[in-house]
């Protein structure tokens, strides 16, 4: 069989990472990885060129204008935005990697290795229309993930969280496959685009599909961590790898938001209003529970973790508003998301805070000591907590203008209250790191810890800060020129 | 340069603070003097180019306008103008900030360079605020200033100073925030952020609508003015910020809410404000009654000040409420000559704290006989903050007053009798403190504040204190050089709502 170079140019952004993924494991056999720096400065640049490869690739596609496909794999805009938009997070996450990995003393090439293979089955997940190929792309982007969160396998706690997240996560991705099933056997398909012309075809729908639309859309809320198939987040944030639980909360729930897009918009239009209330009261549920839960915690990336919970609250809400603009407006969201929360996750990266010293009074006083990654810090956890005029404010104020528009006032009312109470945790950040003064034991505990040497993270923490400035500068440029369009063009039908 | 002047005063501030940020770790001398020097060159900026145009503008003047960005089909307008409403503010604004910079300028002694540039993109929120016409451009603004108020209370703050700045943060943005969802309803209805657009589309819309936006619109800047019952964060903020960001708080911050008021509620939502002026004016005198008591038993001068401020910033919405052009009038005066008063009163007991590092009033007695020329400019500014006829604090409440005895509503005049025993009660609370601090023996006590005090202000001090004087009674004795640009707008915009 020969390829059409359409074909072709569907793939080769998967085959990149995917190439770089399969290389990796043969620099990773050498036994000097661990005392050659050239070696591990081998694998690391293996990885990076693998991301910047599919990364430019991308670009081109979407600057040509061009939206190849191979059988179910569609590489259309959306699915574009969701390859660069992973991409970028994964070269962040390999960047902060290399700082953290050297801190912890725990430098093995499987990692970078296991981080392309879940970059590969996340760009499939945004890509495909059909729901056997999703179902592999969720197993190949949550299986390296399972073995992510345990990397660091000395530690008793990395290993209870990785092995949390893989009970979990099977259940999960059994109700996703038992949906797919049930909606196989209503419609007799497995194509999103039959199965939406199958369903709608009548008028009552059968409580078959009903029952596996459902079973499906829980594959989804799992990965995006919205209350209550949220449990696992906070302990398997807190067991990763700095870097590593930043990428997950990005990319995983980005990919889950694009590939929920694409199912909810193809597959289950003629669902969609009946989903719609249900959305809507987990959307709140997850609001509410997410910040409330966040005000009380003391280490910084059990808040994070709790924190995404009700990001993803806020993504609900567009779901709610089902527009293409509301669309538009998360895709937006998803990209301030994206530079916001790998800035915050790398801080403690850059501060070369390892294994279990995470707690918010670890970071008391240093931003005094280090004041531009401070700040691009603080501008990244203002961006989360909405602030204006950081890129977190214009998300937020995207969806919320269309769940006014679309008449759900009060959940647009719910919203801005829970993202007040949001301003508080987040400022605790700041708090710690500017207005607080450090105890006489912490000072000396702080002496004793070697100075952090974190130039990569560093870097990723500042890019992070001016992302976030420069998004919220221009909105609109990146509004109409990126988000809408990848909305537009693969939701062509929404209102 | 007359094109983009508005642009240039807005945006100034904030990249000069930007570029202030790495010096002011290493030379924080250099940095402050050119923190000082910049605002000042604003100020003179503003004043030679503001104060050229023409002194009763009818319209806005000196606009500039071009649509910004499209975010899911509203268009947002990049729009600033000058016009009779805003155009003093505007100069107090940038009045105050190199003054206040002046007037602290060895109160701070950690990490004072960062202060400065604080204080540099302060300024930049408070201005955008002022001359942005479009809503969300002054939602915007409006949210900026809340960053740099929250870190120059938060670190250079009293002993309480994080849980006073989070207050303040978390205050101003439930308001805000509610606010934004009226503001995005009624951008969906109006297909804009223009006020004027929106004021058209308001009267289309069911009563209870109305009055619910009426009442978002109404709760942030009530949080911000603070109107009596929501005025417990500043308190807290005042006493607890750093003298700088006092006098910038009660200076300018808090006129920002009477300000909305005048600009976006009064002509958007003239139906509603006409309904909830009573309620507006009964809260008003409240504040202006329940301040001044409170301020009575204060024992922190600081923070009688503070209250004195809520008692002060009543009679200002009093004068909005009465939706009469002599009362309003009397409130834009007002809003200037409290900025001057008790910015004034803040920059006088911080000088004070500054020597003898307590503000406890049983600490002090006999000041006078210590620091006599500190003690003749703080009984000027007492006087003028009771309102005392000569200076500006009469004229404003003179006005306001007026104002509110002929206004349309029934209890009108009762409501300004009660309000007329609030300038009774002001002279009780100031002159009593006055009396405890200043006259009498000298407290000779090892640990009272009194005997710290040595020396007398400084030149750098009677330097800054001297403009505010001559502002007092330049207020005082011709009020019309500052009334006179906004006579006819406020005439204007009162006889549209009346309409």
């Amino acid at each position: 069989m020969t390829l059409t170079s359409g074909q072709i140019a569907a793939i080769l952004p998967l085959l990149i990472p995917a190439l770089g993924a399969c290389l990796l494991p043969i620099a990773a056999l050498d036994k000097d990885q661990g005392t050659v720096k050239w070696i591990r400065g081998a694998m690391f640049g293996i990885s990076l060129l693998a991301l910047a490869g599919a990364f430019l690739y991308l670009t081109r596609l979407w600057a040509s204008g061009a939206q190849p496909s191979f059988g179910p794999l569609r590489m259309d805009r959306l699915a574009q935005f969701g390859g660069i938009f992973v991409t970028v997070a994964a070269a962040l996450a390999v960047l902060q990697l290399w700082d953290h990995l050297h801190q912890e003393g725990w430098v093995k090439g499987e990692t970078l290795s296991l981080l392309l293979f879940s970059v590969v089955g996340m760009m499939l997940f945004a890509a495909s229309g059909h729901l056997l190929v999703l179902f592999l792309a969720l197993e190949l982007l949550s299986l390296p993930l399972y073995a992510l969160t345990a990397t660091v396998r000395l530690r008793a706690l990395a290993l209870e969280g990785g092995m949390k997240y893989f009970l979990t996560g099977a259940v999960a991705s059994s109700f996703f496959l038992m949906g797919s099933v049930l909606l196989y056997g209503a419609t007799g398909s497995l194509d999103l685009t039959v199965i939406g012309a199958g369903l709608s075809r009548s008028a009552q729908p059968d409580p078959l599909a009903l029952a596996g639309a459902a079973m499906l859309l829980l594959g989804f809320l799992f990965k995006m961590s919205v209350v209550p198939f949220h449990q696992w987040t906070p302990d398997v944030y807190e067991a990763a790898p700095h870097p590593i639980s930043g990428f997950m909360s990005v990319a995983t729930k980005g990919v889950a938001a694009l590939a929920l897009m694409r199912v909810l918009a193809t597959g289950l239009p003629a669902l969609g209003p009946r989903f719609q209330s249900a959305l809507a009261v987990l959307a709140a549920l997850t609001l509410v529970l997410g910040n409330l839960t966040a005000l009380a915690q003391t280490s910084l990336k059990r808040m994070l973790a709790y924190s995404s919970i009700s990001h993803a609250g806020y993504l609900l809400l567009g779901f709610v508003a089902g527009t293409n603009a509301a669309y538009a407006g998360m895709l937006f969201y998803l990209l301030a998301y994206l530079a916001m929360n790998m800035g915050a996750f790398g801080l403690l990266s850059a501060l070369g805070l390892v294994g279990a010293q995470d707690s918010l009074a670890s970071l008391k006083g240093l931003g005094w000591k280090r004041p531009s990654l401070a700040i691009a810090a603080s501008l990244c956890m203002f961006s989360l907590a909405g602030l204006p005029p950081m890129a977190g404010f214009y998300g937020k104020y995207m969806i919320f203008k269309e769940l006014i528009l679309q008449g759900h006032v009060p959940l647009a009312i719910l919203g801005v209250l829970a993202s007040l109470v949001s301003v508080y945790y987040y400022l605790s950040v700041p708090v710690a790191l500017f207005l607080d003064k450090p105890s006489g034991q912490e000072q000396r505990e702080a002496c004793e810890r070697p100075p952090a040497q974190a130039p990569f993270a560093g870097a990723t923490v500042l890019i992070c800060g001016a992302l976030v400035l420069a998004l919220g500068l221009l909105p609109g440029t990146v509004l109409e020129g990126f988000a809408r369009r990848a909305a537009q063009d693969a939701l062509l039908h929404l209102p | 340069m007359n094109a983009h002047l508005l642009t240039f005063l807005v945006f100034a501030p904030l990249l000069w603070g930007l570029a202030l940020m790495p010096l002011a770790q290493r030379q924080v001398q250099l940095a402050k003097l050119l923190g000082l020097l910049g605002a000042s060159a604003i100020l003179v900026i503003a004043a030679v180019q503001l104060l050229r145009l023409p002194s009763d503008p009818l319209g806005q003047i000196c606009l500039e306008r071009f649509p910004w960005f499209t975010a899911v089909g509203i268009p947002v307008d990049y729009h600033l103008a000058v016009d009779g409403l805003n155009l003093w503010l505007v100069l107090l604004t940038t009045f105050l900030v190199p003054l206040t910079m002046l007037g602290t300028w060895n109160s701070i002694n950690e990490r004072a360079g960062s202060a400065a540039a604080l204080y540099l993109m302060l300024e930049t929120g408070m201005l955008g605020a002022l001359v942005a016409q479009d809503l969300l451009l002054f939602y915007l603004f409006w949210e900026a200033m809340l960053l740099p108020m929250y870190f120059l209370i938060g670190v250079w703050g009293g002993d309480e100073r994080k849980y006073a700045a989070t207050k303040f943060v978390l205050f101003t943005l439930s308001g805000s925030l509610l606010w934004l969802v009226a503001l995005l309803y009624l951008a969906g209805k109006a297909g804009s952020f223009a006020p004027g657009v929106m004021a058209q589309v308001v009267p289309t819309l069911p009563w209870s609508v109305q009055a619910a936006l009426f009442l978002a619109f109404a709760l942030a800047f009530a949080i911000k003015v603070p109107l009596f019952p929501l005025h417990t964060w500043l308190p807290d903020a005042h006493t607890q910020a750093p003298t700088g960001g006092s006098v910038i708080l009660a200076g300018v911050l808090l006129k920002l809410g009477s300000y909305g008021f005048l600009r976006f509620s009064l002509p958007m939502f003239a139906d509603a404000f006409r309904h909830f002026s009573h309620l507006l004016a009964v809260l008003s005198v409240l504040a202006i009654i329940y301040g001044a008591l409170v301020a009575m038993v204060q024992t922190d001068i600081k923070k009688l000040v503070a209250y004195s401020s809520v008692s002060h910033m009543g009679f200002i919405m009093l004068g909005v409420a009465s939706m009469t052009v002599i009362g309003t009038q009397g409130a834009m005066l007002q809003m200037l000559s409290h900025g001057i008063s008790t910015g004034a009163l803040f920059l006088l007991v911080g000088m004070l704290y500054d020597r003898a590092h307590t503000r406890r009033i049983t600490d002090f007695g006999g000041v006078a006989l210590r620091m006599p020329v500190f003690t003749g400019f703080f009984l000027v500014v007492a006087l003028s903050s009771i309102g005392l006829p000569l200076t500006n604090g009469f004229a404003g409440e003179f006005l306001i007053l007026n104002g509110t005895f002929t206004s349309g509503f029934g209890w009108g005049r009762a409501l300004a009798c009660l309000a007329t025993l609030g300038v009774l009660l002001s002279a009780v609370y100031m002159l009593w403190m006055f009396k405890r601090v200043f006259w009498g023996p000298a407290n000779t006590q090892e640990d009272s504040g009194t005997a710290h005090l040595h020396d007398d202000l400084s030149m750098r001090e009677v330097a800054v204190l001297v403009p505010i004087v001559v502002l007092i009674f330049w207020m005082g004795l011709h009020p019309q050089t500052f009334l006179a640009a906004s006579d006819g707008q406020v005439g204007q915009l009162l006889a549209e709502v009346q309409r």
